[in-house]
């Protein structure tokens, strides 16, 4: 009999912890030894992560990036309960079991464009993972927009990269999307030197504005953050009538589409639908969630 | 390809012949197909496969959140999600590896006569056999409302049997006064094992939002936490079913071959795996191993050695 192509898709790994970095605002970048996950893992993938071996439920948390032939994943995560709250007392050298890499991943049209990436607090690993593949895509010019309202898990740079629209006091990049060669803008409602003060969508709003009709039919927003940002940049793209995909998070138990717990309701021609975040997402067309 | 589990595990239940005790619990494990995405999962390990439950047309299920976790355990209410009998039949059925394990529908329903509708649809089905869930808390009609008095469990069953010669599996609620009693009538009705136990009825509170977590605002609890309730009405259940030759699957919280042994013990034939696979999608083998060394360990031949072999202090 033949199988379906799903088959042997994800694994279960023991991850060796190689660094374990907390930053402000109860934010850590964790980095493990997961060969077998890095070598298939895809922007908008996760991974389902046990956080502790007396947990009974996984948590799912966006992988920021991958070093496919040094064979790690990266992960940014906040600690806001239990289960992130004891991942964080995870220390080197110890192993965590995660399932990897889960989901779908962002889809990125062939040809020139210009992917527009909007990532609100621990939404913001997946637009990275995003980045990092984009930059292989030379007729690709991506624009990177982070928000946050804890201080940024990295020490921003003034960018050198120009962007069209952008206020020109808003200079603050993240340094790795700079080394990339990716132009990246962040926003926050507070006030930190050379930060847009105010919403991402705003700032983004801005650099949509500035281009031409011609530069604006290229756009492709992508976004991952808290759901009222994700229902802005939604309402944002509908405006300017841009492609738009996000990733989304919900609860979940088993992350391979066996338990339908991680739900989220879309509105699909057919009519509503309950869709899986784990297998049918975690990245959905915007039009389909914010209608 | 995995292996076979050992012949120690074989057994035969309620007609069926099984490789392994282990049986994947309803609602845990999608339409059969969605664990093997895992590297190193194999429907081998398990003698059975429940499937999601079904009911005569398809429901959208409840509003999110469906899940928490809670101490040592989960609470889920998913509102049995699933895209109509006729779709699982003619659609998934299929796509169903039959030669890997046995695979157990699982039907649902607001009404007696919708319960028999389902059951007559999977009686046209390869399936192996029927579970009938009287036990759902997830839902406003049927399910518990029916499981939680005898009366109207027996009446289910009897419809269902009505529809079918297939072997029929009566899945009995924990959330009742006398499940013993319960069980007794459903035999009665012609039930040809039970599914012990179904989840607790619990509840979860934010106390930021002041608000139920789960959005249906109370759930299905299940997990080590309602484990030793699960031993008991096995154990009650089995008092009931010893004479009449009906098999138990003994199922809430298992997570070692220890707890497996442990509701073999008290009177379960086969072991349901649910919540457990959320936190190790690759336990069932673990789980074979185990229940093999623990055989070879006592001299015993087979799983049905040890079957209800509990000896209670006078």
């Amino acid at each position: 009999m033949k199988h379906p192509d799903t088959r042997d898709s994800l694994v279960v790994e023991a991850a060796q912890i190689i660094s374990h970095e907390a930053c402000a605002g109860a934010q850590y970048i964790l980095r493990v030894h997961a060969p077998r996950s890095a070598a298939r893992a895809q922007p908008g993938n996760f991974a389902h992560v046990q956080c502790h071996p007396m947990l009974p439920m996984r948590r799912p948390i966006s992988i920021m990036r991958v070093d496919a032939e040094q064979g790690w994943v990266e992960f940014l995560y906040k600690a806001v309960g239990e289960g992130t709250r004891l991942l964080a007392q995870r220390q080197v050298p110890e192993s965590i079991s995660i399932i990897a890499p889960v989901g779908n991943q962002f889809m990125v049209a062939e040809g020139p464009g210009r992917p527009l990436l909007i990532g609100g607090g621990v939404g913001m690993p997946p637009m990275v993972f995003l980045a990092q593949r984009l930059r292989q895509r030379k007729a690709l010019q991506p624009f990177v927009v982070l928000g946050s309202e804890v201080p940024f898990p990295f020490v921003a740079i003034p960018s050198r990269i120009m962007v069209p629209g952008v206020p020109s006091d808003v200079i603050a990049a993240m340094p790795l999307l700079d080394d990339w060669g990716i132009a990246s803008r962040l926003a926050s409602q507070q006030d930190y030197a050379g930060v847009y003060r105010g919403y991402v969508t705003d700032l983004a709003r801005q650099y949509v504005q500035s281009l031409s009709a011609t530069q604006r039919a290229q756009v492709t927003v992508y976004a991952c953050g808290p759901h009222a940002m994700l229902a802005a940049v939604a309402a944002l793209a509908r405006e300017f009538n841009l492609p738009c995909q996000v990733s989304l998070e919900e609860y979940m138990a088993c992350a391979v589409g066996g338990c339908a717990g991680c739900v989220v309701p879309v509105t699909l021609p057919e009519g509503k639908a309950m869709k899986r975040v784990c297998v049918d997402g975690p990245v959905f067309d915007a039009g389909q969630v914010f209608s | 390809m995995a292996e076979t589990p050992s012949s120690k595990l074989a057994l035969q239940f309620c007609g069926l012949q099984l490789d392994s005790p282990i049986v994947l619990l309803s609602g845990c494990v999608g339409f059969g197909e969605e664990y093997t995405r895992i590297e190193g999962f194999s429907n081998r390990d398990a003698g059975a496969v429940c499937l999601k439950g079904t009911t005569l047309n398809p429901r959208l299920g409840n509003a999110p959140h469906r899940v928490a976790e809670t101490p040592m355990g989960m609470l889920n209410s998913i509102g049995l999600q699933n895209p109509g009998a006729r779709h699982v039949v003619d659609k998934i059925l299929p796509h169903l590896d039959f030669s890997e394990t046995r695979f157990i529908a699982n039907v649902s329903g607001s009404t007696i006569e919708e319960y028999e509708e389902v059951t007559r649809i999977f009686d046209d089905s390869p399936i192996d056999a029927i579970e009938i869930n009287i036990s759902c808390p997830n839902v406003k009609e049927g399910g518990v409302v029916f499981g939680n008095d005898p009366a109207m469990s027996a009446r289910v069953v009897a419809a269902c049997r009505r529809a079918t010669q297939k072997p029929l599996i009566a899945k009995l609620s924990p959330n009742q006064t006398d499940i013993a009693e319960n069980a007794r009538r459903c035999i009665d009705a012609g039930t040809d094992a039970f599914a012990v136990i179904n989840t607790l009825m619990g509840m979860a509170v934010d106390i930021q939002q002041r608000r139920p977590v789960i959005g249906n605002n109370q759930g299905g609890l299940s997990g080590p936490a309602i484990k030793p309730i699960a031993l008991l009405k096995v154990h009650q259940v089995y008092q009931v079913c010893k004479n009449h030759q009906i098999p138990i699957i003994g199922q809430g919280g298992i997570v070692t071959a220890q707890d497996a042994l442990e509701f073999i013990i008290a009177g379960a034939s086969t072991v349901g795996i649910g919540t457990a696979l959320f936190y190790d999608p690759l336990i069932c083998p673990k789980i074979n191993q185990g229940i093999v060394q623990y055989l070879d360990q006592h001299g015993l031949a087979c799983v049905n050695d040890l079957v209800g072999t509990l000896q209670v202090n006078r």
